[in-house]
């Protein structure tokens, strides 16, 4: 038994040592692979393998990326990156999920200088003042302001109710958002009610919600606990509509509220693999993935991890170089680049800029209704 | 010489090693080592505050997440600026009086201690009449009402979206700095007289009390002392990671600290010191099994969180093996170097 162990272990020193001949240009991949936020992570982690699938050469060297799991843990995030950094000596850092995590590793990435693309770290706070840290994705307010125009211009409600988990940064932060630009486009909130992440039961908040009556409930929850809501409101007999965020967008609403999330409205990218008309770039992503994962749906967090990784192969494209500083330039510049979800151009904060999609669930399928412009 | 004055010089010289160590270290080593030997200090701290009050009063105490939150807080919220606090509070404005408190890191590091220390102290008077699984059930929910405290202030911790931003002022020379300071204190209150005294505490409480020994009150100082190596701990993390939030002061911190105490010994320092290193590396060592592996024709995927489960195998192998801890209740001492040459007079009590 020991002896074997001992072979198992210099079967992997030496295999170990043998990855670490130089030549292919290294991208990091840190992400929540387990732990609390391990859905998001994985389907992002499966989108950037497909990019590296899809291009394993630029400028005449491999790609190879570098997976590093974050834990879902602050302390796990910042070690994550400087391993990428110091020991795998990447030249580019895609992640993560999670705007707390992607807070403690771009500290690392600012220091050592290697750029880093944002996958779905949707907080203002994560790009701020930072040199290196971009995001393939929009910001919260931009995302909030744009439920909020849906809600008032398209569907012409006036009365909307919160319902927000206070212990996540992310529903915080969206709620607050969404609150403002309902109010700035002459809408009134009704009603403000919180929850923690991890609760079971929210008919109290329900109940007060719906003594309220509001035209639309903005309820910018994961998908677990949104599902739940949903159920539950349904049972209580709620008939107002219910809008979420980008995080709703997973498969698994459906499975997990059944018949109650019909007609439950949420905000994301502009994909969906239910869309009508597809530009070019998500399509050919659509088909990739539906050969590689024949048992199930992509959905957003799949395209930005695409994305991320693509939006770094541009840029080491245009700057023809793969330096860390040059590709951190070259990301600057990125100018309506077509990726899965739309046109991106990225903004003097770090941040991209692209269209809004609206989600409607129909018939117990996710059904792309449209893009809509934000009027802030 | 005596066992005494070499015991003294071997110490003095450990201690040389250490700064020579971590004046060679920033250029030999790199950032992700560093970054490791680094956590190592912090989490050797933390497990030593916690070891104080589990370990060597006995208190069964889940709380340690809480005080960490605590001194994390209070040392980011003197240290950051003022312009930086106000492009933070982006969902409500900071508290005026609180937007220029501004303080040096070693003050804040101080007051991180102090401020963990206080609350220790208020919530040990009612808590530590309570003893074993209550206690810990008591002290959990405590930590709780802490963490939901920091996400619900919004004026004044910026609710869950954390603080950002916060210089990294944890360098080696601080965190070694303060295990050093604490490690000193450790072992002078545990060879003295108030370590029998909380000894005595932990093993039989009754048996402490005929003797004499106000039991609540040993309890209560030594639970405060811990919270202020807790709060002390969270502070030194806090400005390592730059970045905190309500979330990392979970129950899951209290239990990789736990985990540092019982691997390493319940009730021994040197333990404390074995189990920080131990789990902190190994942690970050074991990120090799998750890797993509080619033996011979061999490919293997890498699967994550696959280091989990190895590291969760050591430590059930641990604590199959040896059910006290690594060190048990032992200590360190430099006579294991050394035969011993006649009925040697151990350095014990140590009432000078």
């Amino acid at each position: 038994m020991r002896k074997l162990l001992l072979a198992v272990m210099i079967g992997l020193f030496v295999a170990s040592g043998a990855l670490a001949a130089d030549g292919p240009i290294k991208i990091g991949f840190y992400n929540c692979l387990t732990g609390q936020n391990a859905f998001g992570g994985q389907l992002e982690l499966e989108g950037a393998q497909l990019a590296v699938a899809e291009i394993p050469e630029v400028l005449g060297r491999k790609i190879e990326l570098v997976v590093v799991d974050n834990k879902s843990d602050k302390v796990e995030a910042a070690n994550a990156v400087t391993r990428l950094i110091e020991r795998d000596r990447v030249n580019a850092i895609v992640g993560t999920y999670g705007s707390s995590l992607a807070m403690a590793g771009g500290e690392v990435a600012e220091v050592a200088g290697i750029p880093v693309m944002g996958t779905s770290c949707t907080n203002p706070l994560v790009t701020l003042n930072k040199k290196y840290y971009f995001r393939a994705c929009f910001i919260d307010p931009f995302q909030g302001a744009g439920g909020a125009t849906y809600a008032v211009k398209n569907l012409g409600f006036k009365k909307a109710a919160l319902l927000t988990d206070i212990a996540n940064d992310y529903s915080v932060g969206l709620s607050n958002f969404f609150k403002a630009a309902f109010v700035r486009l002459g809408g009134e909130i009704v009603s403000e009610m919180n929850y923690q992440s991890g609760d079971q039961d929210f008919t109290a908040q329900l109940t007060e919600i719906i003594s309220k009556k509001p035209d639309i409930v903005f309820l910018p929850a994961y998908f677990a606990e949104g599902a739940v809501v949903l159920k539950q409101a349904r049972e209580l007999g709620a008939t107002f509509i219910f809008m979420g965020g980008d995080a709703m967008d997973n498969p698994e609403v459906v499975t997990l509220g059944g018949e109650a999330v019909e007609g439950f409205l949420h905000t994301t990218f502009a994909y969906d693999p239910s869309m009508k008309d597809m530009n070019p770039v998500a399509q050919k992503f659509t088909d990739t993935w539906k050969a590689a994962h024949p048992d199930k749906d992509p959905n957003v967090n799949a395209a930005l991890g695409y994305d991320a990784c693509m939006l770094i192969v541009d840029a080491i494209k245009r700057a023809g170089s793969a330096e860390p500083d040059k590709i951190r330039d070259a990301l600057e510049q990125t100018k309506d680049v077509p990726t899965v979800t739309g046109l991106t151009t990225m903004n003097a904060t770090h941040d991209a800029e692209k269209e809004l999609g609206i989600v409607e669930i129909r018939g117990g399928k996710k059904q792309f209704i449209g893009t809509v412009k934000p009027e802030v | 010489m005596n066992t005494k004055t070499r015991n003294l010089i071997l110490n003095g010289l450990a201690l040389a090693a250490l700064v020579v160590f971590l004046y060679q270290a920033p250029g030999n080593l790199d950032r992700y080592k560093l970054r490791i030997i680094n956590l190592i200090a912090i989490n050797a701290i933390l497990g030593l505050s916690l070891n104080l009050i589990y370990g060597m009063t006995g208190m069964f105490s889940l709380g340690h997440a809480g005080f960490m939150a605590i001194g994390a807080y209070v040392s980011a919220l003197l240290i950051l600026t003022a312009e930086q606090k106000t492009s933070m509070w982006i969902l409500q404005p900071i508290l005026p009086w609180l937007l220029n408190l501004h303080a040096p890191f070693v003050v804040s590091l101080i007051a991180a201690g102090l401020a963990a220390a206080f609350f220790g102290w208020l919530i040990a008077l009612p808590v530590l009449r309570l003893g074993g699984d209550y206690l810990g059930i008591a002290t959990l929910g405590f930590a709780e009402i802490i963490r939901i405290l920091i996400v619900n202030l919004t004026p004044l911790t910026n609710g869950s979206l954390g603080l950002k931003g916060i210089p990294a002022h944890t360098d080696l020379w601080m965190s070694y700095g303060c295990l050093v300071a604490m490690l000193i204190f450790m072992t002078r209150l545990m060879s003295g007289n108030f370590g029998n005294v909380l000894r005595a505490v932990r093993d039989d409480e009754i048996a402490a009390r005929t003797m004499g020994i106000d039991t609540f009150r040993t309890r209560v100082l030594a639970f405060t002392i811990g919270c202020f190596g807790g709060g002390v701990g969270g502070a030194l993390m806090g400005n390592l990671i730059t970045a905190i939030d309500p979330k990392m002061f979970m129950i899951t911190q209290t239990y990789s600290l736990l985990m540092i105490v019982v691997v390493g010994g319940l009730g021994s320092i040197t333990g404390s010191v074995i189990g920080a290193i131990l789990v902190t590396t190994m942690l970050e060592w074991l990120r090799f099994v998750e890797e993509p592996i080619t033996i011979g024709s061999l490919h293997i995927s890498g699967i994550p969180g696959m280091r989990m489960v190895v590291f969760s195998m050591l430590l059930i192998a641990v604590i199959i093996f040896r059910r006290e801890g690594i060190m048990g209740p032992r200590e360190f001492s430099w006579s294991w170097f050394f035969p011993a040459r006649k009925a040697e007079p151990e350095m014990k009590g140590g009432n000078d």
